[in-house]
């Protein structure tokens, strides 16, 4: 892909996933636990890993989460979201890698969405020592079920009707 | 490096994985009761008819006290001694609640049927995020 293009790509999907995530949180929370989203800014990112690959995805977990926290202007947000983020990117890119026969979209975005519960909590849990936290870790994973799955739908549809149309060299 | 735009149909991983999910859910379920049933109680909370109509702080400083509730149905003579708490007197007709001793771990119950009251241990927070009741 030739640089301009890609740089353009890679800043479309950045601004997808922070125009997603600015929707989400004007939504009610869905749970009255802390952390519980629906996850929408990861449709950007299962988009950008499915048409373009890991790297790609990668840049932008880590540019929308980074972006995201300095317009919040929360510092504690941008670390809870970038290390949840980078961590489901990674399990994400080992599950297509094992292979598309394997997992489907739907499945890769729910093991996402799980998996930035658990780095999430993680990290909150590094920054302020209370194991109470990690008593929100059931409610957290049965969540990520559903979101995943609502995820995963969606970003299908949008990859099914990009595929075909030229991106770049996709 | 692509990978392509195939997304594909549900496979069957996509379930295994939601089942693997529910699994470790409910593992981290049982860790999470595990590990909240050793702490020591800290309160006493008495339901009548799914109403919170008292609650006690148990702890070893606290001195022995006698509570007498007053229920719809009858009335129940609680003790609250130390850490512990029990029914010592009852009207119901089975007495199950006498026969359920001392409660004085978190999540412990006492209940008495008949009278639909209900005796809570609960942990170092109360569900309503009170830390600790003074009297």
């Amino acid at each position: 892909m030739a640089p301009t293009r890609r740089v353009t790509n890679l800043a479309l999907l950045v601004s997808v996933g922070l125009v997603l995530g600015i929707i989400e949180s004007t939504l009610p929370p869905l749970l009255p636990v802390p952390g519980a989203r629906l996850g929408l800014a990861n449709i950007a990112t299962v988009i950008a890993l499915y048409l373009y690959g890991p790297g790609m995805a990668l840049e932008v977990t880590i540019l929308r989460c980074v972006l995201g926290g300095l317009l919040r202007g929360s510092v504690v947000g941008l670390v809870l979201s970038l290390t949840g983020g980078v961590l489901s990117t990674l399990v994400m890119i080992l599950l297509v890698l094992l292979g598309k026969r394997l997992f489907s979209v739907v499945g890769v975005s729910v093991a996402g969405a799980v998996t930035h519960n658990i780095g999430q909590l993680g990290a909150a849990y590094l920054l302020v020592r209370q194991v109470a936290l990690f008593y929100y870790l059931p409610y957290l994973m049965l969540i990520s079920i559903p979101t995943g799955l609502f995820v995963g739908f969606a970003s299908r549809r949008v990859i099914n009707s990009l595929h075909g149309i030229s991106l770049g060299e996709v | 490096m692509t990978v392509g735009g195939q997304t594909g149909k549900v496979r069957l991983g996509d379930l295994v994985l939601v089942a693997l999910v529910v699994v470790a859910a409910a593992a981290s379920v049982m860790l999470v009761s595990a590990a909240r049933a050793g702490e020591k109680g800290s309160l006493v909370i008495i339901e009548v008819n799914g109403r919170e109509v008292k609650r006690v702080a148990l702890g070893p400083g606290q001195a022995a006290r006698t509570f007498k509730i007053e229920t719809g149905d009858g009335y129940n003579m609680v003790v609250v001694d130390g850490g512990r708490v029990r029914v010592k007197e009852a009207d119901c007709r089975d007495r199950v609640c006498l026969g359920m001793g001392w409660a004085e771990t978190s999540g412990d119950n006492i209940i008495c049927l008949p009278h639909r009251m209900v005796i809570r241990v609960v942990g170092r927070r109360a569900p309503n995020g009170v830390d600790t009741v003074v009297e």
